[in-house]
């Protein structure tokens, strides 16, 4: 569907509005098109007979007036009313979508390019909806009424006076596509400008090792004074084109002076008439003006919801089941046979089998992209596995509702991602039910308390980007209380040490055994301390299974997980030292 | 949700004295262009006051009595004023843009050069984000004030000025009674601007907070995803974009009702001028042409009035812009030249006694007292190469960027031949020492660009060839689309690891500096570029006084002395040999490194 027709069907949605705004809009425009009539009479009254009977035309004027007001801002709350209502509407739908596509969309599109769709673009497509729509039906409106009421005072003075409109619109469409050229020569511009100088400043040590200083300011001088030349270049039709308003009510009240003037010497039309037409041609000024770029605004809103449109069309991964009701009873976890590579790349799984048992606690250890952390990924279905080969509770993941099997699964991610909320909202972010208290049980088992304690505000604390800042420890530990709120059966904990320093490793290492006592547990970890803990060791390489066993007998082995271990002590050593 | 307002919604005065002597020191260059803009509105004011009086003698001497004769020659006489002020119009809007793009552009540059003397520490706190915003944004808020701010506001005042007076000398009476509604306009203008203002604040608030959660939940959708949070997120989601149509809405309320008003307000003025006008017409004190000029200029009276309040907005804004401007302009660089002028990079000769490189009991810490350097000393002998090793990350990496003063001592001293790095022309100092950072940061642009990086790009070809051959990045070059033409994409994405360090290795030859302060990339290559890297780097150090952070076994081998730095000092020194004999701290690093981990 056409991005036009797309648009089409949420103006439809508020038709009542449209239809109110424009009834609105013809009875103010036919209003203030009565107030020039009215100063005609009084006018032709006045040389009449004086000032006699002059106060009818007066209130008659007032009450226009009024009427117009009202009318207008009819108009306008309707019209611009229901244009803020689509833009909702369309923002809402875009971040419901959005919350449905999976991982690998947001791998393809970077966050800058999404907020730009939905802040830049939805504004675009407000402006057609609103002011496109009002300028467009208003436009037309007075255009045909104030034809009508000059060619009720004389056709041939109003062929005269229309004659060069024709010309002028098609100059001011002329200005105003100059105009849309040269700004986005601008805009360009701008955008070499600001790379020039994110550059500049990211890569400082550079400049300042190879004493750049002087050549950098250079090259952003030449840069700046091409901007500053286009920004002339739009400058000079800008300059042409806005006293262009000045110039077309003013061509227009020559027209009245000459022509009309004559019209009047020879009694073909009265004094009133001719102030009358006075005042009709200025009506006229600002649509002419306007029209290009309404027209303008339009193309861009039209090009800014095929934009939208794109997102709303990538279809978000089929899940036809219907939820289930709570959780996954508690049972074990199966791997078998698992092969799986993300888009077109080598495959970072081959042909995985293990099983942790019911409460069992097992973890994967290996070197930096041996494709450990996928485990996880694919058990929760962030990444969809191949069918048959990754089983919850007795059940093939694949056909476990997406909402069902992730309320069963708590997660902690390698990077802790914590909202800018309270830390009650952080940890209690999978809990429905918001009376609840989960999240004091879930802090203890993480070993988060004493710190919530620490803090002034406690549990109100905002954290995150724009709040209080916590140490790579408080951010695992409140990832892992929030992963511990839902009382899940099963946990997977995605190398929850890669980013917290040795000493910091042990408090997070004795909370864990808290936390996951009767989980089945998905232990990923580069770090073998904790693996030590573990009822069984997976070592992979390379996405293969490599090595199997206990602790003890890895080691005896004297393979990889050997290996492993003997440079985690050498860490410790060094860190001790 | 509480999320602290964006920094633009702090707006305060709009006139300051001490902002606005400061922005005129910015214009100043430019007085030429402004004062021939002020030269401009005199003459448009009395042209657009003069084409009213021209209708007004039309109708009482010509069309009254008619003349159709002496129509022609004042509609001559309009068409001309019509012309000459389209004129003048587009002369003053292009005077002004030109003024306000000149600003732009001088404030810009400034800013730019500013920027470049700064330290590393200013930018350790100062976010890039806002830094563009100073450059980018706030600059065009300041030009502002050249295109639409003061200098309208004076032609503003100049044609209302002269229509007061005009009125007043046409028919005292009249021009009262018309006067009357000129308050009333101001009030009402002032009211609804105000809260107009008022309203947009908020709708920008709601957007910006709408912006926030919605940035947020981008990044954290996969959490949101795995917590199953789609549909409360969405319900919070819905729950801002109510209340920004909502916001938006009720600014639609204040705008619409004061267009209105301000033009009911002119209808009501018409009526008003009629009602009264009525009755001088018929006393013989007005004539009709008189009454058609009074309704035109009322109408011109009206307009400056009402844009007032947008003017006020546009002030308000420069201000902001220009305290935050200057905030950045006033920023001292800590780390300059010493103020006795430049000095020349000291004769190095070989008799000189001298160390090329000493640390003297070195204290250094990033941040208050977080010590990375603890009393630090060593000496590097001319022509000797060093290799740098330990555990922790920081204490090297800051030792070889003590080295160039991209950031000074807290305590303790960095000489270079002799002489405290403070004491050094500060470009003297770094193209004596040349520093490679770790990650090879890579400009748009082509590769020879990028290999021209310093000495102003006056490299000769030949020195250039030479100096690829030397890194052994000849045959990498060539098998570029373009060969040193071919074009790096921002920060180099479209290289690989070993290219970009052949590269690195390359700029530096050129560079020629007579010790190398070299942070080596810890990123592992496939092993033909690390065969090339390694002799490119054997070039590259031969002959020089060199400090490297080391990661590979043949820097370490090769080198003259290796400094084991440990908690912020040096806890062992020697040759490898010997240092692993010793079998302390390097044993384990070495075995760490390069050996049980089977790198």
């Amino acid at each position: 569907m056409s991005p036009a027709r797309r648009l089409g069907r949420y103006l439809y949605r508020y038709r009542l509005r449209y239809a109110l705004g424009v009834a609105c809009l013809l009875a103010a425009t036919g209003l203030s098109l009565g107030i020039p009539w009215m100063v005609k009479r009084a006018v032709d009254a006045m040389s009449r007979d004086g000032a006699a009977g002059l106060w009818r035309y007066v209130v008659a004027i007032l009450a226009l007036a009024a009427g117009h007001g009202v009318a207008r801002m009819g108009s306008r709350f309707t019209m611009l009313g229901a244009g803020q209502w689509v833009e909702h509407d369309v923002r809402g739908e875009l971040y419901a979508h959005l919350a449905k596509l999976p991982p690998a969309f947001y791998h393809e599109h970077r966050i800058g390019d999404l907020m730009s769709r939905a802040s830049n673009d939805i504004s675009a497509i407000r402006q057609v909806a609103s002011f496109g729509t009002v300028m467009l039906a208003g436009t037309t409106f007075t255009v045909i009424g104030t034809v009508a009421a000059m060619w009720v005072i004389d056709p041939w003075l109003t062929a005269c006076a229309m004659a060069p409109f024709p010309l002028l619109v098609l100059i001011a469409r002329h200005f105003n596509h100059q105009v849309e050229v040269r700004s986005t020569a601008v805009q360009e511009q701008l955008g070499v400008l600001s790379a020039k100088i994110q550059e500049n400043l990211a890569g400082m040590p550079v400049v300042r090792a190879y004493t750049m200083e002087t050549r950098e300011i250079g090259e952003f001088a030449a840069l700046n004074r091409e901007y500053l030349g286009r920004g002339m270049r739009l400058a000079g039709v800008q300059s042409v084109s806005w006293p262009m308003m000045g110039l077309v009510s003013g061509i227009g009240a020559l027209i009245i002076l000459w022509l009309g003037g004559r019209a009047v010497v020879e009694q073909r039309i009265t004094l009133g008439g001719f102030v009358a037409f006075n005042g009709y041609l200025a009506h006229l000024a600002w649509p002419t003006i306007a029209l290009g770029w309404t027209l303008a605004s339009v193309k861009r809103g039209l090009a800014a919801m095929r934009r939208v449109v794109e997102i709303l069309d990538t279809s978000p991964p089929a899940d036809a089941s219907h939820d289930e009701p709570g959780a996954l009873p508690a049972g074990a976890i199966e791997f078998r046979d698992l092969t799986f590579a993300y888009a077109a790349g080598r495959a970072a799984l081959s042909g995985v089998s293990f099983r942790i048992p019911e409460g069992g606690l097992v973890a994967v250890v290996g070197p930096t992209g041996s494709g450990k952390s996928t485990l996880g990924l694919l058990l929760c279905r962030l990444f969809e596995p191949p069918r048959g080969s990754v089983f919850i509770a007795g059940r093939d993941v694949r056909d476990v509702p997406v909402g069902r099997l992730r309320r069963s699964v708590g997660f902690v991610p390698q990077e802790a991602f914590l909202f800018s909320r309270s830390l009650r909202d952080n940890v209690l972010l999978g809990v429905l039910d918001v009376s609840t208290d989960a999240h004091v049980a879930a802090a203890e088992a993480a070993g988060l308390t004493e710190e919530v304690e620490r803090f002034p505000q406690g549990w109100d604390t905002v954290v995150g980007e724009r709040g209080q800042s916590l140490s790579g420890g408080q951010r695992q530990r409140a990832a892992l209380a929030r992963a511990l709120a839902g009382a899940p059966p099963y946990l997977v904990l995605d190398d929850v040490l890669a980013a917290v320093d040795a000493a910091k490793e042990w408090e997070i290492l004795a909370s864990l055994r808290v936390a996951v006592s009767g989980r089945t547990t998905l232990l990923v970890t580069h770090r073998l301390r904790a693996a030590q803990e573990a009822d069984w060791i997976v070592v992979l390489e390379e996405g293969r299974l490599v090595e199997t066993g206990r602790h003890a007998d890895l080691l005896a082995k004297g393979g990889l997980y050997a290996r492993l271990w003997r440079v985690q002590q050498l860490e410790d050593e060094l860190a001790r030292a | 949700m509480s999320s602290p307002a964006p920094e633009d919604e702090v707006l305060g005065r709009a006139y300051d004295g001490r902002l606005m002597r400061r922005i005129w020191a910015i214009a100043r260059p430019h007085r030429g262009l402004i004062l021939l803009s002020f030269g401009i509105f005199p003459l448009i004011a009395v042209l657009e006051l003069l084409q009213p009086y021209l209708v007004k003698r039309a109708i009482d001497d010509f069309i009254l009595t008619r003349d159709w004769g002496g129509l022609g020659g004042v509609a001559l006489l309009f068409s001309i004023t019509l012309a000459v002020l389209y004129g003048l119009r587009v002369a003053q809007a292009y005077v002004m843009q030109l003024t306000g793009q000149r600003v732009i552009y001088d404030l810009r540059q400034a800013l730019f050069a500013h920027l470049q003397t700064l330290d590393a520490r200013f930018f350790d706190r100062n976010p890039v984000g806002r830094l563009m915003t100073r450059v980018l944004n706030d600059v065009e808020a300041i030009s502002e004030l050249f295109t639409s701010g003061v200098v309208t506001v004076l032609g503003d005042v100049l044609t209302l000025g002269g229509v007061v007076a005009i009125m007043f000398a046409m028919n005292w009476k009249l021009a009262l009674v018309s006067a009357s509604l000129g308050p009333v306009l101001a009030a009402a203008t002032l009211y609804f601007r105000m809260r107009a203002r008022e309203s947009y604040r908020r709708v920008r608030t709601r957007l910006a907070r709408l912006n926030a959660f919605l940035q947020e939940s981008l990044s954290g959708m996969s959490v949101i995803q795995l917590f199953a949070r789609e549909a409360l997120e969405y319900r919070t989601f819905a729950g801002l974009n109510a209340d920004l149509r909502r916001a938006q809405f009720r600014s639609t309320f204040y705008d619409a009702s004061f267009y209105a008003s301000v033009e009911a307000l002119g209808s009501a003025a018409v009526a008003l001028l009629l009602w009264y006008a009525g009755g001088e017409v018929v006393r013989g004190a007005l004539t009709f042409g008189g009454l058609v000029a009074f309704l035109e200029y009322m109408g011109r009276a009206f307009l400056p009035i009402r844009d007032l309040g947008a003017k006020y907005t546009v002030m308000q804004a420069a201000m902001v812009s220009a305290e935050r401007i200057f905030g950045l302009l006033d920023v001292d660089p800590a780390i300059t030249s010493p103020a006795s002028g430049s000095v020349e990079p000291p004769a190095v000769s070989v008799s000189s006694a001298a160390a090329a490189v000493e640390f003297r009991r070195v204290w250094f810490a990033y941040d208050d007292e977080e010590w990375v350097l603890r009393d630090c000393s060593f000496t590097v002998a001319r022509g000797e190469q060093v290799a740098l090793v330990g555990p922790t990350g920081e204490g090297k990496t800051t030792v070889v960027r003590l080295m160039t003063r991209a950031y000074d001592v807290t305590r303790g001293q960095v000489l270079i031949e002799g002489r405290d790095v403070r004491e050094w022309d500060l470009t003297a100092l770094r193209r004596h020492v040349g520093l490679v950072p770790q990650e090879v940061f890579l400009w748009r642009g082509t590769v020879e660009d990028n290999l021209r990086l310093g000495r102003d790009g006056a490299v000769s070809a030949a020195e250039l060839e030479r100096a690829v051959a030397a890194a052994n990045a000849r045959r990498m070059i060539d098998a570029l689309p373009g060969g040193l033409a071919a074009l790096v994409r921002e920060r180099g994405v479209n290289l690989s690891q070993g290219q970009r360090q052949l590269l690195a290795i390359a700029r530096a030859l050129i560079y020629n500096p007579r010790v190398l302060a070299l942070d080596e990339a810890t990123s592992s290559v496939d092993p033909e570029s690390e065969a090339l890297i390694r002799s490119g780097m054997a070039r590259l150090i031969e002959g020089r006084t060199s400090v490297i952070v080391a990661h590979r076994l043949s820097t370490i081998q090769n080198a003259d002395r290796i400094l084991v730095l440990h908690r912020g000092a040096v806890r062992e020194a020697g040759r490898h040999a010997e240092l692993v004999a010793a079998g302390g701290l390097y044993t384990r690093l070495y075995e760490l490194q390069f050996g049980a981990a089977g790198r």
